[in-house]
């Protein structure tokens, strides 16, 4: 009895060790951004503001203009996300219904594609796209997001779709409905969690990236999120309580995004998605 | 119906694979951009006779194997932590989770002010607690630099490996822990014997997955150190992408990538015959 007692006591410190752990940076970058820039450089750290103040958020988003890559940022990762789920709905449908030679070839194709780290492909993609004329316009990342995400979405979808009960859909068929008919009918309302998860997945991901981004946008008007954070580091006079600013700026969309979906980004994880 | 999917994927991301395989061989920089030179094998010589390149293979080895390994031991204590529902479980999940969908880069960015050698709170805390008299200079000293990116990635990759592990651990039937109840057994025999044999294939699929990833993750030492203080946390990919933001050469940053290439083709062929011999489940 005395063992167990111990035992909770433990698992309750531990528990909250991991809470704090987590939770601390983003506090502190937080309380670093709502400080006046002559509060930030202080040691000892003067842990509170002595009057919160949004003054670098409004720098931000006037002078540093933070709302036109937020704004950059939202049309790429919404985009590129809700295409990638598209295609691999439909890829990830037919890979598990239908029998045909190729099929372990391309699903090993697939796995070995989402392996491949975005930036080891960017310099044949940026020669590529400029031959296009195609680079630094969002366009062309959207289009790169597009292809990683439809190489890992598939093979979410298909580990999703691979627990569906296929009787309904052989009904549907009989009916006269064809594959694509039955998949956005039937198949995809039932699968809701999946989309969702590979759109949050796809989402994040898009938002997240930063390397391709950096070498393909270069101009004011057409920067991400990313792109503006790199952009910040090397310019000289950006205090730090800007910087933290533009830093919550880029975490806090993932963030809604995770607690939004969060039972289905848990479950894509562990249904096989292996994009970490 | 797969032609679309599968055409994109050919044009975004394979035919790249190739095309970077013959930059590797040309001279090839942002202001010839259209007329490249065959140049041989010589982009892959200056790669791998520089006398920088033991160092930035040690320095991968370095920042894979603690990364994965001290990830994979507290995702491990925090899934084993979680396995017993609790009241507010999920709420506390999502809020020890969350670093997974951060951006490495911006995390990165947030900790190198944490660990700022001047205004730092780390610093201040260690110094407030008595543990030390002058402040760390954690990303400026190369003694410490390469210890800081890690804490850094082990932070930030907590969450994927303790949702992996939680999820197999869920898995396992409560008749074996009952079973080894009758025969006495501790907390920790439990989880030697029962809990670890059992999500065996769990954990090898995972570490294998995030050597890989790790691997080539250059974000969050990008936002914190570029591969700094004079190279001190310099890693293969890291070092590829300064080729091409400061040098703006992309025959030899594709002559790396390919080599990089190469490493990450033996791991997946890894992964995949462990996959084939059934170890685990695709």
């Amino acid at each position: 009895m005395k063992e167990r007692r111990l035992q909770v006591v433990l698992r309750i410190v531990g528990l909250s060790i991991f809470l704090i752990v987590a939770i601390f940076p983003l506090v502190w970058i937080f309380l670093t951004s709502i400080k006046p820039a002559t509060e930030v450089y202080t040691f000892p750290v003067k842990y509170l503001p002595s009057k919160p103040t949004f003054e670098a958020y409004r720098y931000l988003f006037s002078f540093a203009r933070f709302n036109v890559y937020f704004k950059n940022s939202f049309i790429v990762a919404t985009t590129s996300a809700g295409l990638s789920t598209l295609f691999s709905l439909v890829a990830g449908y037919i890979l598990t219904r239908e029998q045909f030679r190729l099929r372990t070839f391309l699903i090993l194709l697939l796995f070995f594609v989402q392996m491949l780290p975005t930036y080891l492909i960017m310099i044949p993609q940026f020669t590529m796209f400029s031959k296009l004329k195609l680079t630094n316009t969002l366009t062309s990342v959207i289009i790169i997001y597009t292809g990683f995400g439809s190489a890992f979405g598939t093979i979410m979808a298909r580990a999703f779709l691979k627990n569906l009960p296929r009787t309904i859909e052989e009904a549907a068929m009989i009916d006269g409905c064809n594959r694509l008919q039955v998949l956005f009918k039937i198949v995809v309302p039932l699968l809701l969690p999946g989309v969702g998860s590979i759109f949050s997945f796809c989402f994040v991901n898009s938002w997240n990236e930063v390397f391709t981004a950096v070498l393909f946008l270069h101009t004011d008007r057409k920067m991400t999120v990313p792109v503006a954070l790199y952009s910040f580091v090397s310019k000289a006079g950006i205090q730090w309580n800007v910087m933290a600013a533009g830093i919550v700026v880029a975490l806090l969309p993932t963030i809604v995004v995770f607690m939004l979906a969060q039972k289905y980004i848990v479950e894509g994880l562990t249904q096989g998605a292996i994009k970490a | 119906m797969l032609v679309p999917t599968f055409a994109l994927i050919f044009f975004v991301n394979l035919y790249p694979l190739v095309r970077g395989g013959v930059i590797s061989f040309q001279r090839l920089t942002v202001f010839n951009l259209n007329n490249p030179r065959f140049v041989g094998w010589s982009n892959y010589r200056a790669i791998i006779t520089d006398p920088g390149f033991p160092r930035l293979l040690w320095n991968t080895f370095v920042w894979i194997a603690c990364s994965v390994a001290f990830q994979f031991l507290f995702g491990l204590i925090l899934a084993l932590l979680l396995a017993k529902p609790f009241p507010g479980r999920g709420l506390y999940m999502g809020l020890v989770f969350y670093p997974w969908a951060l951006s490495g880069f911006a995390i990165g960015l947030l900790w190198s002010w944490l660990l700022n050698g001047q205004f730092g709170i780390v610093n201040d805390i260690l110094m407030r607690l008595g543990l030390i008299k002058v402040p760390i200079g954690f990303l400026s000293d190369e003694r410490f630099a390469m210890f800081s990116v890690i804490l850094v990635n082990v932070w930030y990759g907590i969450p994927f490996f303790a949702i992996m592990l939680l999820a197999a651990i869920q898995s396992i039937p409560s008749e074996l822990y009952e079973a080894a109840q009758i025969d006495g057994a501790g907390v920790f025999r439990k989880l030697f014997y029962v809990t670890l044999p059992y999500i065996r294939p769990t954990i090898y699929s995972t570490i294998l997955l995030r050597i890989i990833w790790v691997m080539n993750f250059p974000d969050i030492i990008y936002g914190m150190t570029r591969g700094g203080p004079a190279g001190a946390t310099n890693i293969l990919s890291v070092h590829m992408i300064n080729i091409v933001y400061y040098r703006n050469n992309f025959g030899l940053a594709s002559a790396l990538g390919m080599i990089m290439t190469a490493i990450l083709m033996v791991f997946a062929i890894i992964y995949l015959v462990l996959l084939e011999r059934g170890e685990f489940e695709l």
